[in-house]
């Protein structure tokens, strides 16, 4: 296993008194992704698919229950977290530091995602100067150039055309061939065909689907 | 190391690429040093004060780079907050996120005194040019503690600069030489650092207990940056 969560809780408290009430998100969510497994994560909005992805990824704390994870993660967030000022290829340099990635590694990853995304043309862009899609297409290539054992995506494809979105699937299926273990939130029961296992978040707790 | 360079060198850079950034850096100090020393002499004689003269344009100097500083830290920390602890998460670790950060913060503290700094030379002068450097530098490194601290409580772009702003209006209109220094005046962040900038604009030292004090306030207020800092990219329970 790369991915093993189990008993996950997670409460919120929102509002000030004497309107503020706790929200119970997670009551004991457990799941489990393995080596070379595509495993999807669905539910309906707000059921707690991306509290829990954030307490799985280390963002977020957890009030009770137990992640363990092997091996590298990469993590791709639903809305791109980047830098609006500064540049893809600086995107790219900034995150290969923080994957100490040697240089020539690090080059040659972002070129391969660079030319598997078809977004060389923008390496010198801004990021405010990025329409959504390819803003979309740097956050999941930021997640992928260290090569993880454990692949963590949230909608990593909002603002996808068509033809992106079917390549992400084929890069996805091509690396969980590969032995990397991949946990993708989805909405689309479409897109079932495509994943190992389901897990269906309901009420706080996740069923096999 | 290097990690920490090229993180502090890109989240620099982030701010210098800003145009309405560059613009405010020049915009602000020529206002308070150049537009306003005699306004600030009449709003002084009102409040109970006496700050007037090559005085008044020195604590210009001061005020202009601790705005500038104090709305920079703010964006320091409300703007990039996920994508900081993203970066973290990454490997890079909250320590040495805050550490890169705290790196840009003071070499933009440095480059808004600088700007300040020039902008009261060559407009106004100055007797004693070492110590009024430093007196503004101790200004901005004392709002960037301020906007870093603000950062971590209000995530609002609006509501976070209205915030820097107040305390801004409460700290320099209250500050030596704007009233009559009793009360709330005195426990006001950039007290000595006044002191030391309208001595030094009326062409006498300072003494030593205050050059201390200024010392021990920036030294605090970075302390305090760099912890919000790294609680920033930390992660949070909520």
């Amino acid at each position: 296993m790369v991915l093993r969560a189990s008993g996950v809780e997670k409460s919120f408290h929102r509002g000030v008194p004497p309107r503020r009430r706790r929200i119970e998100v997670l009551r004991g969510a457990s799941l489990e992704v393995g080596r070379g497994e595509l495993v999807g994560l669905v539910g309906e909005n707000g059921s707690g698919k991306s509290t829990l992805m954030k307490i799985v990824v280390g963002l977020l704390e957890r009030d009770a229950g137990k992640v363990e994870r092997d091996g590298k993660l990469g993590y791709c967030p639903q809305v791109p977290l980047l830098w609006e000022k500064l540049t893809v290829d600086e995107h790219f340099e900034l995150f290969a530091r923080a994957y100490e990635l040697a240089a020539d590694d690090a080059a040659s990853a972002s070129e391969s995602l660079l030319g598997e995304l078809q977004f060389e043309r923008y390496r010198g862009y801004r990021i405010e100067e990025l329409s959504g899609g390819t803003r979309q297409k740097l956050n999941l290539a930021l997640a992928l150039m260290h090569s993880p054992d454990l692949l963590l995506l949230d909608e990593p494809y909002s603002g996808f055309d068509w033809e992106t979105y079917l390549r992400f699937w084929e890069m996805s299926e091509r690396r969980r061939d590969e032995g990397m273990g991949i946990l993708i939130v989805s909405h689309f029961l479409s897109e079932r065909e495509r994943l190992d296992r389901i897990y269906e978040l309901r009420d706080g707790r996740c069923m096999e689907a | 190391m290097n990690a920490i360079a090229l993180g502090g060198a890109d989240f620099l850079r982030e701010h210098l690429r800003a145009r309405l950034t560059l613009a405010l850096l020049v915009a602000i100090p020529a206002l308070f040093v150049v537009a306003s020393a005699s306004v600030l002499g009449e709003f002084a004689t009102a409040l109970g004060g006496s700050v007037s003269g090559d005085s008044a344009s020195a604590l210009g100097a001061g005020w202009a780079a601790a705005f500038l500083a104090g709305a920079l830290g703010f964006f320091q920390v409300s703007s990039s907050r996920e994508a900081d602890r993203r970066l973290a998460l990454a490997g890079m670790g909250a320590a040495r996120v805050a550490v890169a950060r705290i790196s840009a913060s003071v070499a933009l503290g440095v480059l808004i005194s600088a700007v300040a700094f020039l902008t009261l030379l060559l407009s106004a002068g100055v007797t004693h040019p070492a110590h009024a450097f430093v007196a503004i530098l101790i200004f901005a490194l004392t709002y960037i503690g301020i906007g870093t601290l603000v950062g971590s409580f209000v995530s609002g772009a609006l509501e976070g600069s209205l915030t820097v702003a107040f305390i801004f209006l409460i700290d320099a209109f209250s500050g030596p030489g704007m009233s009559d220094s009793g009360g709330i005046a005195q426990a006001m962040p950039t007290r000595k650092a006044a002191d030391v900038l309208i001595d030094a604009g009326a062409g006498q030292g300072s003494p030593v207990g205050d050059w201390i004090a200024v010392g021990l306030i920036a030294l605090g207020a970075l302390a305090l940056a760099a912890a919000t800092f790294w609680l920033s990219a930390r992660p949070r329970s909520t």
